[in-house]
């Protein structure tokens, strides 16, 4: 890896130059490690890597689940992309998801922080009862989540029972903010968490040297809380897009896509092509529009969060 | 009025507000879950919200037959697929943690970035591969469930044994201890907290899955639970009191284990050990 350079002044010959370029403080290469890493790393090139070239050989095939063309399927070249670009239900999933994605962005920000600092003030039993509710409802798988979600908001449930509207169902008459408003609710606890554990790590001194120095709550926020934070709260918002695209299940529970395509996010609209329209291929593709999509955060998180050397 | 005065006056107001607020935080995120807790102790529950009538039939109803044994399933799915993962997962782990590999920084940057992207959007070529060798079943599943929890559980474990000390493992080498017995005896016991941590995670992430079982297991006396409660919706009149016990016996292992792992995870760990808040 590193190249040594011989210091000035030294002639060095052909066999100096080797015995420099070759270091003996350093642990050189074994072959062990490949065997240490080969199953880790083989069971990731075949379900995940060769999966993901297959997909995009996959999209641009005619290849379907049942009929003539599960058994006799080919390529059909960028067949499917124009098909991709007329497909007004592709547009409206992708604006969908742009809004489940950026209300739970924004969402899971706002309500953390704010739990976050309210409960490093609070008294220990009020931070005991309030941090657990919310850190239960982060714990609670997907599946439940959904399905309590799903009895809340209905025609008749606890949402309505409690502000006299018993007769609205909520879910199909905002399906959108309902599941965004459930998404939120069930990673919030993750956020607060993370806020909370960067918040407690702000040193004390650089708060109270603003408060001598007569700068308000709103000052102190801005100029010391915030530019400290920022590396976590980017790394939240990155996470938060990951994490509510990777949480279609909670949706597929409460209204599978609908009413209409009113909450179809990408990876629903994906499966139901693929499983329910039988149209494997175009599945494929739109799942691969949501690989390019998680690539770009993916990529923006690593950056964030990779630990710099 | 002295200056004292008006300077408590303001932390009694403040204390106040930020106890309403969080009250008003507690409620909001308590609403939810009434229901669960209600209706799975309601021998007649509805959606709706009531005062029970308190009984534990429906624990008794959902804890027999073939829902019982979707929950069985869900353990084996789990179990499988934690054990593939971290078994492989603390190998590769340790060996990006002390030896010198080429291209390390590559693939430690491509271990972090799948551990941040849902695997388990590569379902339809999985889907695909599997239906071809006739693989739809319960234990390709777990491996394929395996897979996608396996990089965070190796990134976990990395940083967990980069905090082992390495004299201890010289010591071992030096009285002649292969690698698989330096593994054994030092790296695992010490790193233990940390595959706990990763483990925990891997068995979590597979429990809870719906989509991948769904569409990866053909057979119905395979499909774990998450299953079982998609299914309770899709008749005409659900058994509301049996969804609810179902649903929140289905979340018991995941509040022990989570537990479990807040405690191993004090150590002052925030967001994968690479983010310095």
């Amino acid at each position: 890896m590193t190249v040594m350079t011989s210091p000035e002044g030294t002639v060095a010959g052909p066999d100096l130059e080797r015995l420099w370029k070759t270091r003996r403080d350093r642990d050189r290469f074994q072959w062990s490690s490949l065997a240490l890493m080969t199953p880790a790393f083989g069971l990731l090139i075949i379900l995940f890597l060769i999966p993901m070239g297959y997909a995009v050989y996959l999209g641009l095939t005619n290849l379907t689940l049942v009929g003539p063309d599960s058994v006799k399927w080919g390529f059909t070249g960028l067949q499917n992309l124009s098909r991709l670009r007329q497909d007004s239900t592709f547009w409206t999933s992708l604006w969908v998801t742009g809004g489940f994605i950026g209300g739970s962005i924004v969402g899971v920000l706002v309500a953390g922080y704010w739990l976050a600092s309210l409960l490093m003030r609070a008294r220990p039993w009020m931070r005991i009862v309030v941090g657990g509710v919310v850190v239960v409802s982060w714990m609670m798988p997907a599946v439940t989540a959904g399905m309590t979600w799903y009895a809340s908001t209905t025609q008749g449930g606890a949402l309505g029972t409690l502000i006299g509207m018993r007769n609205t169902n909520f879910l199909d008459s905002w399906p959108l903010v309902i599941v965004t408003l459930a998404n939120i609710w069930s990673m919030t606890g993750f956020s607060m968490l993370v806020i909370g554990a960067a918040l407690r790590n702000i040193p004390s001194e650089a708060i109270e040297a603003a408060m001598v120095e007569n700068a308000s709550a709103w000052q102190r926020f801005r100029s010391i809380v915030l530019p400290l934070l920022r590396p976590t709260m980017i790394a939240v918002v990155l996470l938060t897009a990951l994490l509510s695209l990777a949480n279609f299940g909670l949706i597929y529970i409460m209204t599978q896509g609908g009413p209409g395509n009113a909450t179809n996010i990408l990876p629903l609209y994906s499966y139901q092509q693929a499983f329910s329209f039988n149209n494997l291929a175009y599945g494929a593709l739109i799942g691969n529009v949501m690989v390019l999509l998680a690539t770009v955060f993916g990529v923006l998180y690593v950056r964030v969060a990779a630990p710099r050397s | 009025m002295t200056p004292a005065n008006k300077e408590t006056r303001r932390t009694v107001l403040l204390s106040t507000a930020t106890h309403l607020a969080l009250g008003a935080f507690g409620i909001v995120f308590i609403v939810p879950m009434l229901w669960l807790i209600l209706a799975s102790i309601d021998a007649h529950a509805s959606w709706g919200l009531e005062w029970p009538h308190f009984s534990f039939i429906n624990f008794r109803h959902v804890l027999t037959g073939s829902l019982l044994h979707s929950l069985w399933n869900s353990v084996v799915l789990s179990v499988v697929s934690t054990a593939i993962a971290s078994i492989t997962g603390v190998f590769a782990a340790y060996a990006l943690s002390r030896r010198r590999i080429p291209f390390k920084t590559p693939l430690l940057m491509f271990i972090l970035f799948s551990s941040g992207v849902p695997l388990a959007i590569m379902i339809i070529p999985v889907y695909e591969m599997f239906s071809r060798y006739n693989l739809l079943t319960i234990l390709p599943t777990a491996l394929f469930l395996s897979v996608t929890s396996l990089p965070f559980e190796v990134y976990l474990m990395k940083n967990f044994i980069d905090a082992v000390p390495k004299d201890l493992e010289e010591a071992a080498r030096i009285e002649g201890a292969s690698t698989f017995q330096v593994l054994r005896k030092v790296v695992v016991p010490l790193a233990m907290p940390g595959i706990a941590a990763a483990s925990i995670f891997g068995f979590v992430n597979s429990w809870g899955s719906l989509v991948v079982p769904l569409i990866l297991i053909n057979a119905t006396n395979q499909q774990p639970a998450p299953i079982a409660i998609y299914t309770f919706l899709t008749v005409p009149k659900p058994e509301y009191g049996n969804i609810a016990a179902y649903s929140l016996i289905f979340c018991v292992p995941v509040f022990i284990l989570y537990s479990v792992s807040s405690r191993l995870f004090r150590e002052g760990f925030v967001l994968g050990g690479g983010v310095k808040g």
